[in-house]
């Protein structure tokens, strides 16, 4: 009954904005710079309408600089300790009923939480939690894979990648690697490839775009079960994804730039070493045009609002570019900044969006990862695979400490080198 | 709503019997009866009224489930076969859908199984899919899914006609609107070969016109560059796109670089980075080029220096 009631508000509260107070005509009025704060030393914007993207901005804008007002004596500094009691207590409760919304996305969770305990410090994900996480992920595929959501599930490509992912930072504890049906997740890949050169997320009724792309990818180098045949069409169909302002979109049909959609095709570029087949240029000047001047992280489209996860989906494309020898091309000074002073709040452990959001597992991890790659600098042999990316503290930049983390895959390089070179030495390629 | 029985379905557990498992969720007993319910209908494959019925139930309150949404597809493909009207069966299917639609702004399965639904249809429309997209739009004009969603609605039915009117209405409700602009390069990309003289200079105009309305605004200095790319060769450039673009950037080229303190405000620094990216193409305006590329970073861009540096790099 409480469900039908507030469906009823919700729907009550669609009707009203969206057919009532949304469409309002463009008001022509310059807006004066004190309406944001002139002492603030925001960029003056000479001619400006008001409209809907304007207003949001100007309200996160208010937050952000206050918290650098505030806080411009002090050195901003990662609260490690703080943010491990959050990930430790989601390992060691069981999680309330509102959390039924990520029923279907299990495996994200682990590896969200696995992942940010991992890169804050390599001894923080300790060999109980590894093997608590290896009697999950089997208990979700009994026959090791591919993974669905939750136990009972369809098999799909973001919960098989969030898993091979969790797996990689288990480190082959009791010889768990060993049990991953190698053979059933490519044959499973396969069916899921499209005449396009993308991938289902799931049979048979399943998106198909970028993102289902990096998850092959990704999945099939850990595991190394990479072939022609799988890769076949990819690189046609993530070309295409290229839009005329540089970044990617979902899918090939001039869809707008994303960063989250432009990470998915980067890497996977990447995977196929295969950079130089798009516009680098253009996709140089799409992500480091993703960095806003006055809230110093990124957004995720043009004229969006910042938000902490881009600080990895942007900032790792970047880092990709930056280790292929491209060049570096955004403020990663600026970038820390951001993630330490506005991702961070004193009352709350974890990371999140933007001032005024609540912290999650996602923001957390994707936060923790972005300030791995501000704080470092990439580099690889030309052509090199990317399980070889090297990576070094930037000297210039402050350090939090973290582990040092692979760009391509999202996981500390340790675990990403040793999973590859488990599956290159001791099994051979199933086709 | 109609009642089913089903007593005669024993539910399965949805729990697992792990030891400390991480992450458990506690769900409540409601969710486990459906779920378990639903795991029972699925391991039968029922496709049937009540299994459809149970499925609505669950997609209600767990809308990322794409394993039920896999199921009432297989459900609605099964009775849609046995239905008098196919027609009639999946427009009251899509019915259902705009209703979970409009309730579910941020969900990715809807669109898919949007796209698996025409496909099966004997004869969709886009007319029929046009006022979901254009509710959906109004209350978050720059939703993603829908704007995808909508441009493969194009290329599905090859229809393009009411897309140019569309996207202008949004940028004139929202001129930042930044996926409108994008909508908008999808249009001419697809009416490529058929545009004409009269077109190309009025669409021109109509980016000029809001350039001019907002200089700082990098939705229409992209789109304007990715439009000439797309009908010209980066040194065949209008002069007069060239021309107008100048009028943003006050004389700061012909002024010393010296500190930012002494230089002027311009009304655009993307005007200043659409000329750099212009003049950086001919060797004979390769000057102007690095100069460009210069004052952004030093004054009207500078969080992007590093970007800007990296094209100097590469003009010398």
């Amino acid at each position: 009954m409480r469900q039908r009631v507030g469906r009823s508000i919700a729907r009550a509260k669609f009707i009203n904005t969206a057919l009532l107070g949304r469409k309002r005509p463009v008001m022509e009025r310059v807006v004066d710079i004190a309406h944001v704060d002139s002492s603030k030393a925001i960029q003056p914007l000479m001619k400006e309408l008001e409209t809907d993207t304007t207003e949001a901005r100007y309200k996160v804008l208010q937050s952000v600089l206050e918290i650098y007002d505030d806080e411009k004596n002090i050195e901003p500094a990662l609260t490690k300790e703080f943010h491990k009691m959050y990930l430790d207590v989601a390992f060691e409760i069981s999680l309330p009923p509102q959390m039924t919304a990520l029923d279907a996305s299990q495996p994200w969770m682990l590896y969200w939480i696995a992942n940010s305990l991992k890169v804050m410090d390599r001894d923080w994900l300790s060999d109980d939690t590894k093997r608590k996480i290896v009697d999950k992920l089997f208990t979700i595929s009994p026959s090791g894979g591919p993974f669905g959501g939750g136990p009972g599930q369809l098999s799909h490509l973001a919960s098989t990648y969030a898993a091979i992912n969790a797996l990689s930072l288990c480190d082959n504890i009791d010889g768990c690697w060993d049990r991953i049906d190698r053979k059933g997740i490519y044959q499973w890949l396969i069916s899921l490839k499209e005449p396009n050169g993308g991938f289902k997320t799931c049979l048979e009724v399943g998106e198909v775009d970028t993102r289902g792309i990096y998850c092959a990818l990704s999945i099939a180098t850990l595991l190394n079960i990479l072939t022609e045949e799988l890769t076949e069409g990819v690189l046609n169909y993530l070309k295409n994804c290229q839009n005329y302002e540089g970044g990617f979109g979902s899918c090939p049909h001039v869809d707008e730039a994303h960063g989250g959609y432009t990470f998915c095709a980067t890497a996977s570029l990447a995977i196929l070493r295969s950079m130089d087949q798009i516009n680098v240029e253009k996709l140089l000047e799409w992500s480091s045009a993703r960095q806003l001047q006055e809230e110093r992280g990124f957004c995720g489209r043009s004229n969006k609002l910042v938000d902490g996860c881009y600080s990895f989906w942007v900032g790792g494309s970047a880092a990709i570019l930056e280790a292929f020898g491209y060049g570096q091309c955004f403020s990663k000074h600026a970038l820390r900044d951001y993630i330490l002073y506005c991702c961070q709040e004193k009352e709350q452990p974890g990371l999140r969006d933007k001032p005024g959001a609540h912290s999650d597992f996602y923001h957390t991890n994707y936060c923790l990862l972005g300030l791995a790659v501000a704080e470092s600098s990439y580099s690889c042999t030309p052509n090199d695979s990317p399980h070889n990316i090297k990576c070094t503290p930037d000297r210039l930049i402050g350090s939090s400490k973290l582990t040092d983390v692979n760009p391509v895959y999202g996981l500390p390089i340790e675990n990403v080198r040793k999973i590859i070179h488990y599956f290159k030495s001791n099994l051979s390629s199933p086709s | 709503m109609e009642e089913y029985d089903y007593s005669d379905v024993k539910p399965l557990p949805i729990e697992t019997d792990l030891q400390d498992e991480l992450c458990r969720i506690m769900y409540t007993e409601d969710y486990k009866r459906l779920m378990g319910l639903a795991r029972a209908l699925i391991s039968l494959n029922e496709l049937s009224p009540r299994a459809l019925q149970l499925t609505a139930e669950i997609i209600d309150v767990a809308p990322a489930f794409y394993t039920i949404w896999n199921y009432r597809f297989n459900i609605v493909r099964h009775m849609m076969s046995e239905s008098e009207d196919t027609v009639l069966y999946l427009n009251k299917e899509l019915d259902w859908l705009d209703e979970v639609t409009l309730n579910n702004p941020k969900n990715y399965q809807i669109w898919s199984y949007r796209q698996s639904l025409l496909k099966l249809h004997p004869s969709p429309s886009f007319k029929r899919e046009l006022p979901i997209l254009k509710l959906m739009i109004d209350d978050d004009s720059k939703n993603y899914h829908v704007w995808s969603y909508r441009k493969w609605c194009c290329l599905f039915f090859s229809d393009f006609q009411h897309e140019l009117a569309y996207a202008s209405d949004l940028i004139e409700t929202d001129i930042y609107n930044n996926s409108a602009w994008t909508h908008r390069m999808f249009y001419w990309v697809n009416a490529k070969d058929v545009i004409s003289k009269v077109e190309l200079a009025d669409e021109l105009q109509f980016i000029m016109d809001k350039i001019q309305l907002v200089p700082q605004n990098i939705s229409p200095w992209t789109y304007l560059r990715g439009f000439q790319e797309l009908f010209h060769d980066r040194l065949q450039w209008d002069s007069k796109v060239v021309d107008f673009a100048t009028t943003f950037i006050g004389d700061v080229l012909s002024l010393p670089i010296g500190s930012p303190e002494d230089l002027p405000e311009i009304e655009s620094s993307y005007a200043l980075e659409f000329l750099a990216y212009h003049w950086g193409a001919d060797p004979c305006t390769r000057d102007n080029a690095v100069k460009a590329y210069s004052l952004l970073a030093i004054k009207y861009d500078p969080i992007r220096k590093n970007l800007w540096h990296h094209k100097i790099n590469n003009l010398n």
